[in-house]
Order: structure tokens, then C-alpha cells, then sequence
């Protein structure tokens, strides 16, 4: 696989730092998560495939065994606010000093640096942080996140991931690692950059206001219905010609609107007129009715229907674990050397902790010591 | 830079390819987008900054030629039509590959390159309905409700196309082979999703989970949502654990008496009520006072250009400034040793860089005025447009 030899140890966290962990393992790394002992519980939910060795960070030796992992592994991913890790003794200055190929990756909301460095914080107050919060919501509504997708999955892990595996890359030439410093703050910005730079293009931001524009709810033609029988359907028809089908495809004629599709003033009755319509069938009856017609209307499905959806199903785009649920399916598809296609199972914590330090060159003596000692814990 | 020296073709579209193609520019690759000649829309030149433009005609047989030789030597390749049209070209991954087996072919779109809806149009709203997260996305008594275009054009589209790029490069340097990258935004935005579909039937997170915008982190806890200000703006509150949670409330002035419990889910519409009438008696500026260092989790939702005034993200060096004055996120994360651009290159004009590339490519300046002749390629210097 395209990760297969690189070695990642992931320190435990809540959400980023494991998206992060779960791509690398997705795609071959061998991912090695240090839980803390004295806990029976993981809150990694996105642990498929990893190894759980649990360790006393508080302690020396503890911090020792996480300092040999490392210093035999070719990626470090570490949640903790900024100076935690320096305060464990496991900074970047030391870890990368006894391993300059050491990938050092840090996840952290506002980033190592700066006034809010080390303050609490959430996906919601990163992404107010970044100014994209301010974007997304509804007319006369306020802001609403998006869950916690925009920082803490895209500008957070998935962003973080990227920038290990471009350091992972730069090192084949240089055989130097590196520090990567993710902020979930800047990463959310940077995956939104298109709104920044395209403020001043007149059809895509024609107010000012939220919830009034071409892509935020403002037009009637880029915008959720919901069906006669309480689901829901999306319609993205932009273009003009999309748009002729939609209209087509709802029975209605130019003749019939209040307004030509560009007109912002009569959106609002355009969406009123939409939404009429759409209520009159049920779900299942408009996918029949636009079936693969260009008119941009599709279905909003659940997450369970998504997972059985006959185009999904089609492409594998989601996999089955062992309680019979469904997860996504790592992407993007690589021709030659996919990703899993298959639900690694989740490690119990400390599951793996005498393999792995067994693989790692502790003797067996050395083990029992650490064991005994409450350095480590084993399930 | 990490992408010094590596040549990304990128094929002109929309947004998700365009947006690959920049975070590539923007940690050094050479990127040369290939806009059409007879386009009936034009580019909206706003992810281009630092790219090369050349213009072609891929309708005519030599244009084909043109494109197949500056894919010769291409190390990546981004294209974003629909299944087949690269095929019809004459451009497809089985000819360019054969020719340039080191060549990551990347493609971008919707839905895939198999599947039944792979040959539908669609946009952002489309393919993020079909991952089942659009559903579980919106307030209370309202429709589903998709952020702009950013989790299936920008997360699950460009950026996961960008990965797979570079995942692609990274083995490469193993095989020394190229290989394809089938980029679809459906499957993006779901992978990137991937906590959701495995956190759904957690109680804590999603209490009452078949019905919008009355969870944990979907705005119906009061201490997981926007509140508005009494200037009109908006502060952000993301006080979860208890600990951020008691900061909350002594930050807004209330006690526990005030206040039903935190979990007590039934009472959650009236402890929304509370903290809305609390947050709207003080401006913005205020409550970034009361709450600033701490850790409350409580934080101005900054405006577009709120965001790159803001100390922290001035500090951070989070914005970069164009040459028309606006800011614009700099490339995250920050690779300490290679990091990417620190400034905004320029935005090409459409063909400025044909005459540049086709000769770095081999072809000789007599080669070159036959080809603008015949309108197999278009050239726009920066000259021509005064």
C-alpha cells in the first residue's frame, strides 16, 4: 500500500488527531496510538486498524517508551495544547534530536503560536476564528456550524494528514523531517480560501447579507425541499441550462416564474414556488421523475441510505463493519495502491502494548518491568 | 519548496480541480492549467494564484497533440470532466500513462468515474446529499442546510484530490510509477465525514438523531451554538465539557440556579432562551473582553475580514495580502522547514504563459506561430491586453 513501512505513533486524542492517524492506517501506515493507562475507554472513533499500547505519560519510563518509539518511527501525531508534550519531555527539540526524520506533527486549535495559543476551544469557536462561521447560516438566522466537519475533519485532521505526507515526501529527498504545525483555525480558512478570493464576483456574492447569495441558501435554484413525505431533496441547478431542466422537470415554465433565474429580488418567491411544488411528491417519486436528467435535483439520503444508495453500492464507497454498520470507504481511489477496502477492527486499549514494545527491541525483562511497575498497562 | 520541480497539468474547471491544482502551486509544484479556446464560460480566475495559463483548442487534432506533449513530461495531471470526455479526447488515462508511465492522472468530479449517477450533472448540494451528512445538517424545524460549497467542492473534492496527489508522489518514489486517482466528491466528503456515520447512534452525541438541529453539536444544546450580540454580531459558544462549561456561565454572569442543568436535555430550548437574552445585552467587543483567555470556549465569529484583522490570525500570519490589498488564507498546515507560499503570487490572465510553455516543451517559435494561426492554441501576453 502506499504507506506500507511508515511507522506513526498518534498520541491520543479527541477527534483530529485520530482522523488524521485513521487516513494514515487507511493507507498502509502502521499506527501505533499511546492511550493513557488507568483508563478502560477509548473515545477514538475513528481507531480502525490502529495498535493500542497504553502508557504513564506522567511518569519518566513512561515518557522514555513513547521517546524509543519514536525514535524508530517515522511520523509523531500529538493533540495536546501547545508546551504539554515540551512539559512530558517529548517536545520536538528532543524527540527530533534523537530522530531528525521524525515527521513532528502537532493538531491543535489555534495553532502553536499567538495570543489564543492554549486557550479551549471547539470545531465552532476555530471555525468563528477563521471567519468562515460568519458565512454559513440562513437569512435572519445565526451562524450555524456544520457539526464539526470544517475544522476539526477538513481544516483539522484530513489537513494535518496532508501536511504529513507532503513532509514525508519533501524527506525523501532531504532524509530530514519536520515540525507541522496544523492549526484547525488556518486549516479551515485555507480549505475555504475560495470564499475570500472570490468576494468580489457579483453572481456568486450579490449582497453582503448571509443566507442572500447564489451558494447559502439565498437562491431558490441552490437549495434544499423537503418532499411529501418528510425527506428531502437537493437542487443545484446553476447553470442555465440545468436550470431549463429543473423547471422542466417540476412542470413549470419560464412564463410561470415571477422572475428570470437571476433575478435576486424575486428569489424568495421563487423559493416559496419551489417549495410548493416539491411538496407534492413524495421522495422517491422525484428521483423517478428526474432520473439522470441534468437538472442537478437529487436526493438528500440518510447515512444509513447512503450506504445502500445503488450508485454508492455501486462504488464500494462505503464498508461494512463487524456490528454491520457502514463507514466511508477511504478516499480518493488510487488505482494501483488503494487504501483499505475492508473495516479493520478498533484496538481495546493496551491491547497491543507487549507486541508493540516487543517489536520496538524491549526484552522480555524489560517489558515485565514496565508492566509491574504501572509504566505501562496491557488489556 | 516540498513540490519544487514537480509539473502539474491541470485541466481548467471549476472549483474542486482548480482548488487542487492551487494548494499543489502553493507548496512549489509548477502548475499550468490548460484553458479552452472556445470556452462558453469563462474561468473566474479565483483560484489561480500562482498557476501558468495556456490556452488550446482540445477540439482540434492538434491541440490534442500539444496536450499530449506537455503531459510527456507532466509528473501529475488534474482533469475534472465528466467520465469519457478525456477519453474522447484522445487524452485519456490508458494513452497518457502508456506514454508517461510515472504520470498521476488525477479525476476529479461529483460522482466518480463508475456508478450510476457518474454521468449526471451535479453540484456540491448534490453530492453532498448523497453522503447522508447534508441530512444531518440544519436548525430545528428547518430544511437541511449545506455550508455553501465547502464540504464536497473544497474538503471533500479538491483537498482530498490534493492528498491523493501527494499520497500518489510519495509512492511513486517507491515504484517509480504513476497510477490513477479517481477523486470523487461523494466519496471525499464522506470519508471526511467518517466520525459522523461511526458517532451516530452515540446517545450523548445524538439524543434525538433523526430529527435536525436538536443534538449535541448540531445547534441543539445551548452551549453548542451561535448567539447574537446586541451590536448584531455573533459570539461562538463551544462549552462542552463541564469544566468550560462552568466558565460559561460565570462569564455570563449566571449561576447554577440560574440555569437548568447541562444535560438536562428536555430543558435545553429554555437554557437557550437564557444565554440568548444574557449575550444579547452586551456588544461583541464586550463579551471578547469578558472572555478572552478563557477557557470558556466562548469566541467572536469573525467576519471574512474580521478573521485577518484579528490579532491572533495577524499574529499567526493565518491571511496573506494581494496586490489588491485583500487577504487571503496562507496554505496550512505550516511545514516549519518547507513551508508553502508566504505571499500571493499572481492570478495568470488566460493564455499568458502559451508561448513560455509550448517552447520549455521543445516546440520552436516557427512551430508556435503556426499553431497560433491556426487557432490550435491562443496566446494572451500581458502586453496585448493594454
Amino acid at each position: 500500500m502506499a504507506l506500507t513501512g511508515i511507522r506513526v505513533v498518534e498520541i491520543a486524542g479527541l477527534a483530529p488527531a485520530p482522523m488524521a492517524g485513521m487516513i494514515l492506517s487507511d493507507f498502509g501506515a502502521n499506527v501505533i496510538r499511546i492511550d493513557r493507562t488507568k483508563q478502560t475507554e477509548t473515545v477514538d472513533r475513528l481507531a480502525r486498524g490502529k495498535r493500542s499500547i497504553a502508557v504513564d505519560l506522567k511518569s519518566k519510563e513512561g515518557a522514555n517508551v513513547v521517546k524509543r518509539l519514536s525514535s524508530n518511527s517515522d511520523v509523531l501525531i500529538e493533540p495536546y495544547r501547545p508546551g504539554v508534550m515540551e512539559r512530558l519531555g517529548l517536545g520536538p527539540d528532543i524527540l527530533m534530536k534523537d530522530n531528525p526524520a521524525l515527521v513532528y506533527a502537532r493538531l491543535s486549535g489555534f495553532g502553536q503560536s499567538g495570543p489564543y495559543k492554549g486557550v479551549a476551544g471547539h470545531d465552532i469557536n476555530y471555525l468563528a476564528t477563521s471567519g468562515v462561521l460568519s458565512t454559513l447560516g440562513k437569512y435572519k438566522e445565526n451562524p450555524i456550524a456544520p457539526i464539526n466537519l470544517v475544522a476539526d475533519f477538513a481544516g483539522g485532521g484530513t489537513l494535518c494528514s496532508l501536511g504529513v505526507l507532503m513532509a514525508l515526501f519533501n524527506r525523501t529527498k532531504t532524509g530530514k523531517g519536520q515540525i507541522v504545525d496544523v492549526s484547525m483555525t488556518e486549516g479551515a480558512a485555507y480549505v475555504a480560501s475560495w470564499l475570500w478570493r472570490s468576494q468580489n464576483l457579483q453572481l456568486c456574492w450579490p449582497t453582503k447579507i448571509r443566507g442572500r447569495n447564489l451558494l447559502d441558501t439565498g437562491a431558490p435554484f441552490y437549495n434544499t425541499y423537503e418532499t411529501q413525505d418528510g425527506k428531502y431533496m437537493a437542487v443545484g441547478a446553476i447553470e442555465p441550462q440545468f436550470y431549463a431542466l429543473l423547471l422542466k422537470g417540476l412542470g413549470l415554465t419560464e412564463e410561470n416564474m415571477p422572475g428570470p433565474q437571476i433575478d435576486i429580488r424575486k428569489w424568495p418567491e421563487m423559493q416559496k414556488l419551489f417549495s410548493d411544488v416539491f411538496a407534492k411528491k413524495t421522495q422517491a417519486e422525484w428521483i423517478e421523475l428526474f432520473g439522470d436528467s441534468d437538472a442537478c435535483v437529487s436526493p438528500i439520503l440518510t447515512l444509513e441510505g447512503a450506504a445502500t444508495d445503488v450508485h454508492n453500492e455501486a462504488r464500494g464507497s462505503f464498508m461494512r463493519n463487524e456490528n454491520g454498520s457502514y463507514e466511508p470507504r477511504p478516499a480518493p481511489l488510487l488505482s494501483e495502491t488503494p487504501g483499505i477496502t475492508e473495516v479493520k477492527s478498533d484496538p481495546n486499549i493496551g491491547e497491543h502494548t507487549e507486541e508493540v514494545l516487543q517489536e520496538f527491541g524491549y526484552s522480555k525483562d524489560e517489558i515485565d518491568h514496565l508492566i509491574k511497575n504501572d509504566i505501562v498497562e496491557k488489556l | 519548496m516540498i513540490l519544487s520541480g514537480v509539473k502539474v497539468i491541470e485541466f481548467a474547471g471549476l472549483a474542486p480541480g482548480p482548488f487542487a491544482g492551487m494548494v499543489l502551486a502553493d507548496y512549489g509544484a509548477d502548475v499550468i492549467v490548460i484553458e479552452r479556446t472556445q470556452s462558453a464560460m469563462p474561468r473566474p480566475p479565483s483560484l489561480a494564484r500562482g498557476k501558468r495559463s495556456i490556452m488550446l483548442n482540445l477540439k482540434d487534432k492538434e491541440g490534442i497533440k500539444v496536450a499530449n506533449r506537455l503531459c510527456e513530461n507532466a509528473d501529475v495531471l488534474i482533469e475534472p470532466f465528466r467520465p469519457g470526455v478525456m477519453e474522447k479526447f484522445g487524452l485519456g488515462p490508458d494513452e497518457l500513462l502508456k506514454n508517461n508511465p510515472k504520470l498521476i492522472y488525477a479525476r476529479m468530479t461529483g460522482f466518480g468515474q463508475s456508478g450510476s449517477y457518474s454521468k449526471m450533472a451535479g453540484h456540491d448540494i448534490n453530492y453532498l446529499g448523497m453522503t447522508g451528512l447534508l441530512s444531518k445538517l440544519g436548525r430545528e424545524g428547518g430544511k437541511p442546510t449545506a455550508p455553501l460549497n465547502l464540504m464536497a467542492d473544497f474538503a471533500g473534492g479538491g483537498l482530498m484530490c490534493a492528498m491523493g496527489v501527494i499520497l500518489a508522489l510519495l509512492e511513486r518514489t517507491k515504484s517509480g510509477r504513476g497510477q490513477v486517482i479517481d477523486a470523487s466528491m461523494v466519496d471525499g466528503a464522506s470519508y471526511i465525514g467518517s466520525w459522523i456515520y461511526q458517532t451516530k447512534d452515540a446517545p450523548y452525541l445524538w439524543p434525538i438523531g433523526d430529527e435536525l438541529g436538536k443534538n449535541l453539536l448540531d445547534t441543539g444544546s445551548p452551549f453548542y451554538d451561535t448567539y447574537q450580540t446586541k451590536d448584531n454580531k455573533f459570539m461562538a459558544v463551544g462549552a462542552i465539557e463541564p469544566q468550560f462549561y462552568q466558565q460559561l456561565i460565570n462569564g455570563l454572569g449566571l449561576t447554577d440556579e440560574d440555569v437548568p442543568g447541562q444535560v438536562d436535555l428536555d430543558k435545553w430550548p429554555e437554557t437557550k432562551k437564557i444565554f440568548a437574552d444574557v449575550f444579547r445585552s452586551k456588544t461583541q467587543s464586550e463579551w471578547c473582553k469578558v472572555f478572552d483567555g478563557v477557557d470558556a470556549c466562548v469566541t467572536p465569529v469573525l467576519t471574512l475580514e474580521g478573521a485577518a484583522q484579528h490579532s491572533h490570525n495577524q499574529t499567526r500570519k493565518t491571511f496573506l495580502t494581494n496586490e489588491d490589498g485583500d487577504a487571503e488564507p496562507r496554505p496550512a498546515p505550516l511545514l516549519l522547514r518547507t513551508p508553502g507560499v508566504n505571499y500571493v503570487k499572481p492570478n495568470p490572465v488566460t493564455g499568458q504563459h502559451t508561448e513560455v510553455v509550448l517552447k520549455e516543451v521543445g516546440y520552436s517559435q516557427s512551430e508556435i506561430d503556426e499553431l497560433i494561426k491556426n487557432e490550435v492554441v491562443k496566446s494572451e501576453t500581458v502586453k496585448s491586453m493594454l
